[in-house]
């Protein structure tokens, strides 16, 4: 009897002890944390949309607006995850009002890039990624295609779904760079 | 005199003769999976290395408090809370570390070497002698993944931490087996019989 109530009891004191400690650990942190991930975001942003100084989400978690100094509307930033060879694969996209995209981003394998190393995980690579920069959306085809992109040899699923979730998302957000922003924020 | 060399033992067995993947061969899965490169190989290490210590010495000092019957509940619990000590605490202080480690920090709940010692060792044993057996075992778990590491990275991108060194016919055609687990598999294979024909012969282990 005696054994049976220390058990319940030193079960729930090491619960309860744990569950203390942790609730202190993330109200320390958390500020801290959505304060470095909030910098990491802007940092991503102005990466992939040059002179962007500030940025206003319009659908949450996959379209922002970037404007410059002046307050003036100079691109979007939107994120698509196309499906690649073993799972999505994240991209964050700028695109300017000129209709060119600035640059794009993929995510690390870290933040949940799935592509085979070696191969489909060469999408990160600058001789890939870099060929996105300044073009346009008639050019988003493999040379294979007839567009301007150079797949990576071995790679083709990965190369394909990097340009098609490239074309997929400018299809879905580029009436976002001529409608005001301020009728589309409800 | 005696009990000073069975205390180095504790600490000096987990790096060959102990040692938790090649030996004890606990924690294979996420040595399969972070040995890929070198670097990732040395985050894994450290980052659990500090939660094997860690678990431990905590795991030996409430030993006499834990009754029988619940003591692997409890283990889990400490060890977990632990880690996710860790992941918030370099989420929040050190995001440049976070972002190499930050994959690898969930991946050490499972990792088995922990639990293992936590129950074959930490529960039994003082806690100092709990300490010298954490630091022996992270020495071997770490200096294991990185040797493997380093010859898988070589081997399939001609590179070592990320530096070119290998020669142009290694870098125009890896050996892509290297970055599977199966290479990873093979080299477990590779060491295992070394340490078993030059290190513990034969006949004597077990």
């Amino acid at each position: 009897m005696k054994s049976l109530t220390w058990m319940v009891i030193s079960l729930f004191l090491v619960c309860f002890i744990a569950a203390g400690l942790l609730s202190k650990v993330y109200t320390l942190t958390k500020i801290q944390i959505e304060k470095t991930q909030k910098n990491n975001m802007l940092m991503r942003f102005s990466e992939v949309l040059p002179g962007a100084k500030k940025f206003q989400e319009v659908v949450t978690d996959s379209l922002w607006i970037g404007f410059d100094e002046q307050n003036q509307k100079i691109g979007i930033v939107f994120e698509v995850t196309p499906r690649g060879y073993s799972g999505p694969i994240p991209i964050l996209v700028g695109y300017g009002v000129d209709q060119m995209i600035k640059k794009i981003y993929i995510a690390s394998a870290s933040e949940g890039l799935k592509e085979t190393p070696g191969l489909g995980l060469k999408v990160k690579e600058p001789q890939f990624k870099d060929q996105f920069s300044n073009k346009m959306y008639i050019d988003l085809k493999s040379t294979k295609d007839g567009g301007n992109i150079q797949a990576i040899t071995a790679a083709t699923i990965s190369s394909r779904a990097v340009i098609n979730g490239i074309r997929n998302g400018i299809d879905r957000y580029k009436m976002y760079l001529v409608t005001d922003s301020t009728k589309v924020i409800q | 005199m005696n009990q000073k060399v069975n205390r180095l033992k504790y600490l000096t067995d987990g790096i060959i003769i102990e040692n938790p993947i090649l030996v004890i061969m606990i924690g294979l899965c996420p040595t399969l999976a972070t040995s890929i490169s070198a670097k990732d190989a040395l985050g894994m290490g450290v980052a659990a290395s500090f939660v094997l210590i860690c678990s431990n010495i905590v795991i030996s000092a409430v030993r006499k408090f834990v009754p029988d019957s619940v003591r692997i509940p409890i283990f889990i619990i400490i060890i977990s809370t632990f880690v996710t000590i860790v992941d918030y605490a370099m989420q929040a202080y050190a995001p440049a570390l976070y972002r190499v480690l930050g994959v690898f920090v969930p991946l050490i709940v499972v990792n088995c070497i922990i639990l293992g010692r936590a129950e074959a060792f930490a529960y039994l044993h003082n806690i100092f002698d709990s300490f010298l057996d954490g630091v022996g075992k992270a020495i071997g778990f770490t200096l294991i993944l990185v040797v493997m590491g380093i010859i898988r990275e070589y081997f399939s991108t001609g590179a070592i931490f990320g530096m070119v060194i290998g020669p142009k016919f290694l870098i125009s055609n890896p050996m892509l087996i290297m970055i599977f687990p199966p290479g990873g598999f093979l080299l477990i294979g590779i060491f295992k019989a070394l340490i078993n024909k030059f290190i513990i012969k034969p006949g004597v282990a077990d």
